[in-house]
């Protein structure tokens, strides 16, 4: 695994909350934009929800660590609401009113705690881009009441100094890789050691979840396939004894038989008048 | 018929049979073409997803370990091929695909799907030959026709038999490699090699051959 370059990565994380501005300019959406695919993400421990979404209900008893989606959602704004099971909207305990939903993105909307433990909702932008054959990428999520961590990976950090809620990421020889998280700049393993499978031509997008001072750090991780490429060529014989091509030798037999012909005809023609 | 008009008609006939021999060659050698590409066209489109109205919820877990069945024995009857299949990426340089140095060896694209795929192209590459070792186990490759038989056998141990429905030749740089290198549309098996006029200077081949095939 390449992770060393990956370290520039790690600091352009930050995610705008609930605005999808971002994503907005970068898909430059036409007239009449294609459905966005909206996932969530339960990352707040012990706490089920049902999820509401533009007041219909849309997850029932949503439990934690699951995934949800992709929803296919037409561009525009939606009010999001998380209830208790059962209870009613009025009741919810978390709630963001007109999230703007971008044309034609893949956006994972997760349910989390903020840095301080609080519960909050944070939508990312997924980098669903192709990438290089052989390739995949990985892509990090701080979500947990925790402070600035790195990601390492066979004991080496690759992405440093994240924090919540920002994602670091990057594109990186698909196979398995042993990963854990440290508090940023030391030895101490807050999640981990866990066998990560990063699998050719998809994403995989991990969250760090949970809380540090409730001891509950864990990951919820979700994965995107498509992504791949196909390799740029397929270079398969050198030695030419398949060539299908004319040789020269062709075109030298070609271009005697032509000259003869002009020639000796002309010859011919020039005899013959002379003759009359 | 003086002596000079006697030459010019000989040169005359000469040239004509060079011109003659010439063009026979060329018809001779044209590529034997492109058959079935309509049948492999419609194999790569892609499935329709079913959507249902309700929302997947999956548990976030880690990608898990499970591996494609790979292929480990390639036979084809028709050309008489019985080659050992190697699992292969691609060259860490080029990202061109990685084909197995040995002519004998045949290599299985181990990023795309396997055997067991309900999806997708199987794709499997070997030479056609090479300028040291001579010819490869795809040097018939080309005399393939629709119907003949293609046996894969995976590691499961398990024997998979397609049918060809296509051949085709394409130069290398038109080639839409991501439609024999798709993970979507209907389970099939593609064979590719090189082929078409080769460049003796540059030591390649234009085209590339391939042949798609149908589970039976």
């Amino acid at each position: 695994m390449q992770f060393a370059y990956l370290r520039r990565a790690a600091a352009g994380g930050a995610v705008a909350a609930l605005t999808f501005v971002g994503a907005g300019i970068a898909t430059a959406t036409p007239a009449y934009a294609a459905d966005s695919k909206v996932s969530v993400v339960h990352g707040i421990p012990d706490t089920p929800v049902d999820v509401y979404v533009n007041g219909e209900k849309t997850l029932e008893n949503f439990e934690p660590g699951d995934v949800a989606g992709p929803l296919d959602l037409p561009e525009g704004q939606y009010d999001l609401a998380l209830t208790k099971p059962g209870e009613p909207i009025e009741q919810a305990i978390l709630t963001a009113d007109d999230a703007e939903v971008p044309g034609g993105a893949n956006i994972s909307i997760a349910a989390h705690l903020n840095a301080d433990g609080e519960p909050t909702i944070t939508p990312f932008v997924n980098d669903t881009a192709k990438v290089d054959a052989g390739k995949a990428r990985l892509i990090v999520r701080h979500t947990a009441a925790a402070p600035a961590v790195d990601v390492r990976a066979g004991g080496s950090p690759v992405f440093e100094g994240l924090t919540n809620p920002n994602e670091a990421k990057g594109d990186v020889d698909a196979g398995s890789v042993s990963a854990d998280v440290v508090l940023a700049g030391t030895d101490t393993v807050v999640i981990g050691p866990a066998d990560l499978n990063l699998r050719e031509g998809t994403a995989t997008i991990v969250y760090a979840i949970g809380s540090a001072e409730a001891e509950n750090l864990s990951v919820v991780a979700q994965t995107i396939d498509g992504l791949h490429s196909a390799p740029s060529g397929v270079p398969s014989g050198t030695g030419g004894q398949a060539d299908t091509g004319l040789g020269t030798w062709w075109y030298a037999l070609a271009g005697t038989g032509i000259l003869l012909l002009v020639a000796g005809g002309a010859r011919a023609a020039v005899v013959r008048s002379g003759r009359r | 018929m003086t002596v000079v008009n006697r030459g010019a008609l000989a040169a005359v006939a000469a040239g004509a049979a060079a011109l003659a021999v010439a063009a026979v060659v060329a018809v001779v050698s044209r590529p034997a073409g492109d058959v079935g590409a309509e049948q492999a066209a419609a194999l790569a489109s892609p499935t329709p997803s079913s959507t249902g109205p309700a929302v997947a919820v999956v548990p976030g877990a880690l990608p898990d370990d499970a591996e494609p069945v790979r292929p480990v024995r390639l036979r084809i009857p028709a050309i008489g091929v019985t080659a050992r299949v190697d699992p292969v990426g691609v060259d860490e340089r080029t990202r061109e695909f990685d084909v197995p140095p040995s002519i004998d060896e045949i290599g299985w694209y181990r990023y795309g799907p396997g055997l067991e795929a309900e999806s997708g192209s199987v794709v499997i590459a070997g030479h056609v030959d090479s300028a040291e070792q001579g010819k490869g186990a795809f040097y018939r490759l080309r005399e393939l026709a629709p119907g003949d038989t293609v046996t894969a056998t995976g590691e499961d141990g398990t024997e998979r038999t397609y049918r060809v429905v296509a051949r085709e030749e394409y130069d290398k740089t038109k080639i839409p490699l991501e439609r024999y290198f798709a993970r979507d549309g209907r389970p099939r098996l593609t064979l590719i090699t090189c082929g078409g006029p080769f460049d003796a200077d540059a030591r390649r081949y234009r085209d590339n051959i391939v042949v798609t095939a149908a589970p039976v």
